[in-house]
């Protein structure tokens, strides 16, 4: 035994080091670029003036504002939505699997196809929103052009999609509570909301932290529907921070101000990422 | 056991090994024909590829295969073509040009790129494939607009202008006749909004049909809107084209906003149309008035009669009428492998039958001064192409010249959208102010 174990004791490295090759070139390697860009001048000498003209721009922080905003709003909005979805579609009947279908449906439609869609359906003058509001009696909302709704507009958008990704990493984790549990919990008088929060949320702690990171950190990166629906207005209301990278790259051609911007946003997403990973990691299961 | 072990050595050998060729792989940019959209040079047969804006069988991508034929027909050179929407053609060209990518050859460029990406390096100078003589066949204008630091980067294949097009059929339903107005008697931008409101009270008084009275073609664009302030005496840019401070922030600008603001207000010009919509809405025949280019009415979808007529002046600024002029120029991709090919490309659509045949097809207002004459002395040339040739010599203002014009159309771009959906004129004002000269602090 002990000779077999020495004799393959490289092999399960050999086996991920494509993996690992391929991260270290297509992830590693990106950011150490683009931290290092951000400290570099023209002439590629240290200097912190890319940072010192970024946090002087008042453009920079409103779109850090912006981000926090929609960021605040859209992760519980999708976590609460897709665990009410999950929740929905773990529910034991007959032909419950056409519903798991209809409600993962939006998300197998492209995201900028979904928000070409929506932006037409939100249209002020012609969308199908306002003329079902026409037919109520109210006046049009400008859900993409009024900067009270252009956000939330946005989240919609977002969520209308996002919520049925999630949904199936919630009900996966729900698949992988043992009935018996729930049997226990009825035979000692458990009501619905009680099981709830004490049985199902608790032993949903894995998959939460997964749903979290990944929520948080996609939502951070999003600005495929602000680039479509709004241009990032308006009066900059929906300006995300990953929008003004993108805008700092390819359109002013400024790579110094984007890898400022892209920098800053990993700090951000790495630190709740960090504080996520702390509150929400099983302490019992790594004892 | 042992044949897994070699099995799956094999296999990680193979991946890391196909990774690595994967990773290489037209990374010096020499990929040619690899995915039959590329330029490529294989024996007689050349074939470079155009990149463009203007999807579509009714825009470029459709108007140009004529062109494109012909072209092929007589030199035996295949022009692939890929077109994009006007927005994304600038990010592609940004993304290609600045990983150095040569599986383009040609690229249209807008004006007022063409020093930003001649300074950054992605055109291929042209003095050496026009001579001097091919060069004075442009005006004056048209050919400095695509040169940059004494070097020419960039042809131009016309130049523009804009005219107040309207809707004939629709006002003469609503009983409503065009004042006689000419050069030196123009209508004004009030006129014009009053003989609007009245059309849409008559055709759609409680607003249900979706027609609209008086509008912009680009809307909430800079080469279009900033026409309005120009017609009030306002400038585009500081001199130095790095800043918008006590350019943008003064009566000119605020009035024009203010008073376009009060359109939009009143219901006699749109919202929530973009300016890759609203042309569309004339074409089909849902707008009475609108400021827009040559190329109108050969876009009409629909059998409306269309009018047209000299761009309007605002009320005590008669002798500051400003319009939109500029248009799109032929580049050549630095890092193309086939420049001589694309030179003779560009000279085909910017002075030779190319030119003719979209000049033909596109009503654009032409860069070359022969065409310009033809115009102008040619008694059965039609009166939209005479105004069209009169504006562009006497009324047109380039747009602004910066190296910075992406900061600076986000920038005003914005203003503009914003004040159409109601923000406050001064505030959106100095906001682009703000917003322009923190982008710019880098470069002064």
């Amino acid at each position: 035994m002990g000779g077999i174990y020495i004799k393959n004791k490289w092999l399960p490295y050999l086996l991920i080091l494509p993996t690992i090759l391929m991260i270290c070139i297509f992830k590693i390697y990106p950011i150490i670029d683009s931290v290092i860009q951000g400290f570099s001048s023209a002439d590629s000498n240290f200097t912190l003036d890319n940072y010192k003209l970024l946090f002087a721009d008042k453009t920079f922080w409103n779109s850090l504002k912006v981000t926090l905003k929609f960021n605040i709003i859209i992760i519980p909005i999708q976590i609460i939505v897709s665990f009410i979805m999950a929740l929905f579609v773990n529910v034991k009947i007959r032909g419950i699997e056409v519903f798991r279908t209809v409600f993962y449906l939006p998300f197998c439609i492209s995201l900028t196809i979904s928000t070409v869609i929506w932006q037409m359906m939100l249209n002020v003058n012609n969308g199908v929103i306002n003329s079902m509001l026409g037919v109520l009696g109210l006046k049009p909302i400008g859900f993409l052009i009024d900067k009270k709704w252009a956000l939330l507009s946005i989240i919609l958008i977002s969520s209308w999609r996002g919520c049925a990704y999630w949904m199936m990493f919630i009900l996966a984790g729900l698949k992988g509570i043992d009935s018996a549990v729930y049997e226990s919990a009825k035979i000692d008088g458990s009501g619905f909301f009680n099981t709830m929060f004490r049985i199902t949320i608790p032993l949903l702690k894995n998959t939460w932290l997964f749903v979290l990171v990944a929520n948080t950190t996609a939502n951070f990166l999003l600005f495929a529907p602000m680039q479509i629906a709004t241009d990032g207005g308006p009066q900059g209301s929906t300006n995300v921070l990953m929008y003004e990278a993108y805008k700092s790259a390819f359109k002013y051609s400024n790579r110094p101000r984007q890898a400022c911007l892209v920098t800053i946003l990993l700090i951000i997403v790495m630190l709740i990422c960090f504080v996520q990973n702390r509150f929400m990691t099983d302490k019992e299961a790594h004892r | 056991m042992k044949l897994k072990k070699i099995m799956a050595l094999t296999l990680v050998t193979a991946m890391t090994a196909g990774m690595s060729l994967t990773g290489c792989g037209g990374s010096d940019g020499k990929d040619s024909g690899s995915d039959g959209g590329t330029s490529s040079d294989s024996g007689d047969s050349v074939t470079i590829k155009w990149i463009s804006q203007g999807t579509g069988e009714d825009g470029w991508e459709g108007i140009t295969k004529p062109i494109l034929e012909a072209y092929e027909e007589e030199t035996g050179v295949h022009i692939n073509a890929e077109f994009y929407t006007f927005n994304d053609l600038f990010e592609v060209i940004e993304t290609k040009s600045a990983a150095g990518d040569a599986d383009f050859d040609v690229m249209s460029v807008d004006v007022t790129y063409v020093s930003k990406y001649g300074s950054s390096g992605y055109l291929e100078p042209l003095d050496q494939y026009f001579s001097d003589e091919e060069k004075a066949e442009w005006d004056d204008a048209s050919y400095q607009a695509g040169v940059w630091e004494d070097t020419m980067y960039a042809a131009p294949e016309n130049t523009s202008t804009q005219e107040l097009y309207y809707n004939k059929t629709l006002l003469d339903k609503a009983g409503i006749s065009v004042p006689e107005n000419d050069a030196d008697n123009r209508l004004t931008y009030e006129e014009v909004a009053e003989l609007a409101k009245q059309g849409l009270k008559k055709l759609d008084p409680d607003g249900s049909q979706g027609y609209i009275g008086f509008d912009f073609q680009q809307v909430s664009r800079v080469y279009q809107m900033n026409m309005l302030a120009n017609s009030m005496g306002g400038k585009n840019i500081s001199d130095d084209g790095y800043s918008l401070d006590g350019v943008v922030n003064t009566k000119p600008w605020i009035d024009a906003m203010t008073w376009y603001q009060k359109l939009v207000d009143d219901g006699i010009a749109s919202r929530g149309y973009d300016a890759d919509q609203l042309g569309d809405q004339f074409s089909a025949g849902k707008v009475l008035f609108m400021i827009g280019g040559t190329w109108t009415p050969s876009n009409m979808t629909c059998d409306d009669e269309v009018g047209y007529t000299y761009a309007p002046c605002f009320e005590g600024h008669e002798d500051e009428v400003a319009t939109s002029t500029g248009s799109w120029y032929f580049g050549i991709n630095s890092k193309s492998n086939n420049k001589d090919a694309a030179a003779d490309f560009i000279k085909y659509f910017t002075l030779g039958k190319g030119n003719d045949m979209w000049l033909e097809i596109n009503g654009d207002v032409p860069s070359r001064i022969d065409k310009q004459d033809e115009i102008a002395n040619n008694p059965d040339a039609s009166e939209d192409m005479k105004i069209a040739a009169y504006e562009a010599a006497n009324t047109a203002v380039p747009r602004a010249v910066t190296p910075v014009f992406g900061e600076y159309s986000t920038a005003l771009d914005q203003a503009w959208e914003d004040v159409r959906n109601g923000a406050d004129v001064e505030e959106s004002l100095n906001n682009a102010v703000e917003q322009f000269d923190a982008a710019t602090a880098a470069y002064k």
